[in-house]
């Protein structure tokens, strides 16, 4: 459990956004600073909603695309395992044949665990 | 007298039908329908009827099946390429010589509006539906569109778009001249736009809301498409790259192109209800350019974004890798989608906005670089230390990392208001775009039709000629639109019909001399053209066959998609009657070669 509950590996992937994030914040941040055309109220209210707007969307964007994908990823790596499980399980349940009665119970004992 | 004229319309409605009627009875239409019917991928069988769709022209005027209407889509972009093309070549004889070689300055610029908006938008963007349409539900496994009938009747709109947009040039000779072409460039600038009595302009404008109309329709379609028609193997975490960058563009036309119909609107009452939208006093003529560029930049990446996708699809697969960080460049898409609506203004850096927001649109613009770059250092990397093999897809993705590297970084500068200021306007810009939209988005095209085009036609490309095409194109793009750069440089303006300007401003000789040497750069590329026109239609016709479903061998690489999988499926179900030898007179590119048994 990393940043914003992402996985390590998906931050990775998702540093290739953080740079336009990143040049959005260094602009803000030196608008604010030094603003040689001084500062008014329609048009630097423009001028910072416009860059933080688009800071936020792509943030969101972002957010959610990472969200989406990690998620499908974990679905199809859960299902893997589950196959493999139940793989497991017949071949197990192929083996031993003899006390079958109880074997059922005792192979599911994740949810308890 | 009367009589007579009725007589006559009666024949021509008879002699119409009967046309109709005969055209509706050929059922050969060299068309690939073969599927479960037994016959060959383009109908020597004759006799055979698909049982699904009806023969003739009547199956083609109905269709509602993806991978028809992709097809109609692809016929519909080559020919507005075709229309486009003729009049790229007639903007460049005239500017051969400074005093203008062959047009009057009103034709020149009906000419120069018409090139710009044939391209854009009855090129650009069909072509890249045309792609979308055939294969998206193919690599997503789905069974088709969402909305079928949607999809048809989004591209049955864009024939009478073409009209609309063209009719000044057939309405012009037998209205004389009451109605011309439209004369307002592709932005449509307030006033020059309003002020223009010609009703041309009122058609131009119906026909552009058409066509943004029936764009609309298929961004739904494709939206809805990707979300809901999914195959039950295809998640998120391994959608491909192309259905990616639809779902994205698809996302940008849903926010653009409506703002664009409203513009139109607007405009359209300004010029014939009097409102006062666009004057001065009402909203002011730069309010058109705040409306039209905030459509305007999302179309840039409404037209670069599939085409990015189809390199990032086509790549790998000559690279005998798979595309190096595949989510870096699934991210990036999606945040050029997002910042492509921050960027609007920085077409108007010099109408004299408030520099405190004219900043702020640079620093997106800047920001917007980034995501770009990214992907062509993937691409760059992808072919790294990879088995590269210099087919012809694989030429023209190449030819599209090495032009889009030139017209992204000239655009970088562009993006700066103090350079943009000294370049507006001038030929600096044109050659920009230019290599973006010719030598990058034009270039995935071609990319993706030789790579597709087994698949469309059962047949081969000729490698030859699929290779001189490339090369043509690859020379005539950088000579044409390098000069573009110089001229920008030497301060030549852009859309003038002529240029006798005093040598004292600009040096003219150097001026008229790159021109000269746009002029044959635009030769060459339209040498290429003609080429691939040619490979194109014989190779359809008598192409070498295509005998698995696997002309790249792609599959040692683990690289078949699912739609060469499909298309295997359907080789297997078509090929029935063991099919006859047939003389193979023509060079396959890559892949398996036919043995000589």
């Amino acid at each position: 459990m990393g940043l914003f509950g992402f996985e390590k590996e998906t931050l990775l992937d998702l540093t290739v956004n953080a740079i336009p994030l990143g040049i959005l914040l260094f602009f803000i941040a030196a608008f604010a600073v030094v603003s040689p055309f001084g500062l008014d109220p329609v048009f630097s209210g423009l001028q910072f909603s416009l860059m933080i707007s688009m800071f936020l969307l792509l943030a969101v964007l972002t957010y959610y695309a990472g969200r989406a994908v990690e998620d499908a990823e974990q679905a199809e790596e859960a299902a893997e395992i589950a196959e493999s499980d139940a793989k497991a399980e017949s071949l197990e349940d192929g083996t031993e044949t003899t006390d079958d009665e109880a074997e059922p119970e005792g192979d599911d004992e994740l949810p308890e665990a | 007298m009367a009589v007579g004229d009725l007589v006559l319309t009666g024949l021509m409605a008879v002699l119409l039908v009967g046309i109709i009627a005969l055209l509706t009875r050929i059922e050969n239409w060299r068309s690939y329908t073969p599927l479960a019917g037994g016959g060959t991928a383009t109908g020597e069988d004759a006799a055979v009827l698909n049982r699904e769709k009806p023969a003739g022209i009547i199956r083609w005027l109905t269709t509602v099946d993806h991978k028809d209407i992709g097809l109609l889509y692809g016929l519909y972009g080559i020919i507005a390429f075709a229309v486009g093309g003729i009049m790229a070549m007639l903007i460049r004889v005239q500017l051969i010589a400074p005093g203008g070689a062959i047009l009057g300055a009103n034709a020149y610029n009906s000419i120069l509006t018409s090139h710009g908006i044939t391209m854009l938008f009855l090129f650009g963007t069909p072509i890249i539906a045309a792609f979308a349409n055939y294969f998206i539900p193919l690599l997503i496994g789905a069974d088709d569109m969402a909305f079928p009938r949607i999809n048809a009747i989004a591209f049955w709109l864009l024939p009478p778009a073409a009209l609309l947009i063209w009719a000044g040039f057939f309405l012009a000779p037998v209205t004389e001249n009451m109605i011309e072409p439209a004369q307002t460039a592709w932005t449509m600038y307030t006033p020059l736009s309003v002020e223009q009595a010609n009703p041309g302009v009122d058609l131009m404008l119906l026909g552009l809301h058409l066509s943004g109309v029936a764009a609309t329709m298929g961004a739904i379609n494709f939206i809805a498409t990707v979300f809901t028609e999914r195959g039950e193997d295809v998640s998120w975490a391994n959608l491909d790259i192309f259905s990616w960058t639809i779902l994205t563009q698809s996302a940008l036309i849903l926010f653009a192109f409506p703002l664009l119909g409203s513009a139109i609107v607007m405009l359209l009452m300004d010029r014939n209800l009097q409102t006062t939208f666009f004057a001065v006093e009402g909203g002011g003529p730069l309010l058109w350019q705040h409306l039209f560029w905030f459509f305007g930049h999302p179309e840039v990446y409404i037209l670069v974004l599939p085409p990015m996708g189809l390199v990032s699809l086509i790549l790998p697969k000559f690279s005998g890798r798979k595309l190096f960080g595949f989510k870096f460049v699934v991210y990036s898409t999606l945040a050029i989608g997002v910042l492509s609506f921050g960027v609007w203004a920085h077409h108007m850096f010099s109408t004299g906005m408030d520099p405190r927001l004219r900043a702020s649109f640079m620093a997106v613009s800047l920001a917007i670089a980034i995501p770009s770059a990214v992907k062509t250092f993937n691409w760059i990397t992808t072919m790294w230390n990879g088995r590269l093999r210099l087919a012809t897809p694989m030429l023209f993705c190449i030819g599209f990392v090495a032009n889009f590297i030139i017209g992204g970084v000239t655009g970088v500068f562009l993006a700066s208001i103090p350079v943009d200021l000294v370049l507006h306007d001038t030929y600096y810009v044109v050659g920009h775009f230019h290599y973006v939209v010719m030598g990058a988005i034009g270039f995935a095209v071609f990319a993706g039709i030789y790579y597709w085009f087994p698949v469309f036609t059962g047949r081969m490309y000729q490698r030859t000629l699929g290779k001189a095409h490339f090369w043509l194109s690859m020379i005539g793009t950088n000579l044409t639109f390098f000069a573009m750069l110089a001229l920008g440089y030497l301060g030549m303006p852009r859309r003038y019909a002529t240029y006798e300007f005093d040598g004292a401003i600009a040096p003219l000789a150097q001026v008229s001399t790159f021109h000269l040497l746009a002029t044959v750069g635009a030769f060459i590329l339209l040498v290429g053209q003609l080429i691939f026109v040619w490979n194109l239609l014989q190779s359809w016709l008598e192409g070498p066959k295509i005998e698995d479903g696997d002309p790249w061998n792609l599959e040692r690489d683990g690289m078949l998609d699912k739609e060469w999988e499909w298309y295997d499926r359907k080789l297997e179900t078509a090929i029935t009657d063991g099919g006859e030898d047939e003389e193979q007179s023509a060079l396959t590119d890559g892949g398996k070669p036919k043995s000589d048994d």
